[in-house]
């Protein structure tokens, strides 16, 4: 522990804020802050230690700190402040564990707690800010019953949903099966329709699905290895690209951090998306990388039809399609899919694109740091 | 044929009656003779499978939706692999149900076979002509 040398210290500033102040700064902060002595006992309280606590000022000052620790944490407590003392430096408190304070009237609250060491003229001092996360933790506890219920309601919507649908697909497609032969020109296309209309339904459901799992279904984000991730996704895309004769390449990809089923989907659809709306030559696509600070941004080009610039955010809205169903097959829900998986990695994605001269997604990923 | 097979005795559970109808005509189109004893939820499948009277005779192959009416597919699988008079009848799960942890878990209790009917006709005649083949032709089953 060391004082700052006070002879560099700047000339003060011509009006020196007062003491009244101070207190007044500390007195508003929408954070608790409490101040302890070495021995623990507590020498200053504002407003918010208050109100979060339920004691007066009066009541905790001159007390010890462990007053405001529930009883169950209490026995280690002084050990673990003798250890600060030991280095003090400005730090989290309990980096990675849920802590608790308890209130006057028992209850538990759950708080987050930075701690600074002060030495003053008066002593040392620790000073510690407490934040109050008892309503962030019930959103949090809103937010995962909300994932469930979604996630619910997805395996309903991909059973009880598709049972009906397949029912009239199956009994429309006897009909056809059976009764072809005794039926005439119009009775059979009114039954591709029928059947064409249930398939689209079946896919509508499924990507609805796919877009809702992104969210409920993702796996944690770990060091992945791009390049395996696009070898994989060539693969599967093996009979799309021999039937479009698509050239894919791809430059040194990075590591980053990222659900790998993710990413390959993000992929998929991005390459398959190149496949989908080539132009008259043979569709070639590039993915190349490039680092900007912590982020990757991946970039994949292709040569087909484009895409006109007042177009570029519709596209990654839901449902959005800019062709016809008979000009391009789809339910205009890929690209928002891979909106939401980039965005569940922090990143964003866009376009550069005009029509007749190609599109180039690109999107960001946090760089694996080493 | 050699010598005239005695039927092949088929349980089907199975709530939707369209899935039932549309299993019947299926099988209709099968080669090897068979029986079709259709229950409609998960208790009537487990009545049936321990009748004594000998009304239903034991099938030799038992086709499982998952989710049935009051007593649900699980239920029903679990309970056929642990009862040891039942536990030798081949169980193929025929369900919409594509999910993950529905595969898993059927295996875990002792299904033979996972199926998830298929929603084109063509794709749902060709499941019908591959358990023929493979249960109904080629794999050897029990008559206790």
């Amino acid at each position: 522990m060391h004082k700052p040398d006070s002879s560099n210290e700047p000339a003060p500033p011509p009006a020196a804020p007062t003491e009244r102040l101070f207190r007044t700064v500390v007195e508003s902060s929408p954070s608790g802050v409490v101040m302890v002595d070495r021995r623990g006992t507590i020498v200053l309280v504002n407003r918010e230690i208050e109100r979060l606590f339920g004691y007066s000022r009066n009541e905790l000052v001159g007390r010890s700190i462990e007053l405001l620790v529930p009883q169950r944490l209490r026995q280690n407590h002084p050990a673990m402040r003798q250890e600060f003392l030991l280095n003090p430096q400005t730090r989290a408190m309990g980096a990675g564990r849920d802590l608790f304070g308890v209130h006057k009237d028992g209850s538990e609250i759950p708080v987050e707690i930075g701690l600074n060491p002060i030495e003053a003229e008066e002593g040392f001092f620790v000073l510690a800010s407490v934040i109050d996360i008892g309503p962030r933790k019930q959103a949090e506890e809103e937010l995962r019953r909300s994932n469930e219920e979604l996630e619910r309601f997805a395996y309903v919507a991909s059973h009880d949903l598709q049972e009906p649908l397949r029912t009239v697909a199956s009994y429309v497609q006897l009909l056809s099966r059976r009764y072809r032969d005794q039926l005439d020109a119009d009775a059979v296309d009114f039954i591709d329709f029928a059947v064409g209309g249930v398939r689209r339904m079946q896919h509508l459901i499924e990507d609805l699905l796919a877009f809702s799992r992104v969210g409920t279904r993702g796996a944690p984000l770990v060091p992945t290895g791009m390049h395996a991730v696009f070898e994989n996704t060539l693969a599967s895309l093996h009979a799309a690209l021999e039937e479009s004769h698509a050239t894919v390449t791809a430059d040194p990809l990075p590591m980053v951090a990222a659900d790998a089923g993710q990413l390959a989907q993000l992929l998929t659809n991005l390459i398959g998306n190149a496949l989908k709306f080539r132009g008259t030559d043979a569709p070639r696509v590039r993915v190349s990388a490039e680092r900007s600070g912590r982020m990757w941004t991946i970039s994949v080009q292709d040569n087909g039809i484009g895409i006109a610039p007042e177009y570029f955010e519709r596209i990654f809205v839901i449902f959005q399609r800019l062709h016809s169903r008979e000009e391009y097959a789809g339910t205009g829900v890929g690209l928002a899919i891979c909106k939401k998986i980039v965005e569940r990695h922090g990143g964003r994605i866009w376009v550069e694109s005009a029509p007749g001269s190609g599109a180039r997604f690109s999107f960001t990923l946090p760089a694996v740091m080493e | 044929m050699a010598l005239a097979r005695p039927p092949i005795e088929i349980l089907l559970v199975e709530d939707n009656a369209a899935d039932v109808r549309l299993t019947m005509e299926a099988l209709k189109e099968a080669r090897v003779s068979n029986r079709l004893h259709v229950a409609r939820d998960g208790v009537e499948a487990l009545h049936m499978l321990r009748d004594g009277s000998g009304a239903v005779p034991r099938p030799d192959l038992a086709l499982l939706d998952l989710n049935l009416p009051r007593k649900d597919g699980r239920e029903v699988l679990q309970q056929i692999k642990q009862d040891e008079a039942l536990r030798h009848i081949p169980v193929v799960i025929l369900t919409t149900s594509q999910a993950e942890q529905d595969v898993v878990q059927s295996y875990r209790l002792g299904a033979n076979a996972f199926v998830t009917k298929p929603v084109e006709i063509e794709h749902f005649f060709q499941v019908f002509r591959s358990i023929e083949q493979f249960w109904l032709n080629t794999a050897k089953l029990t008559r206790p």
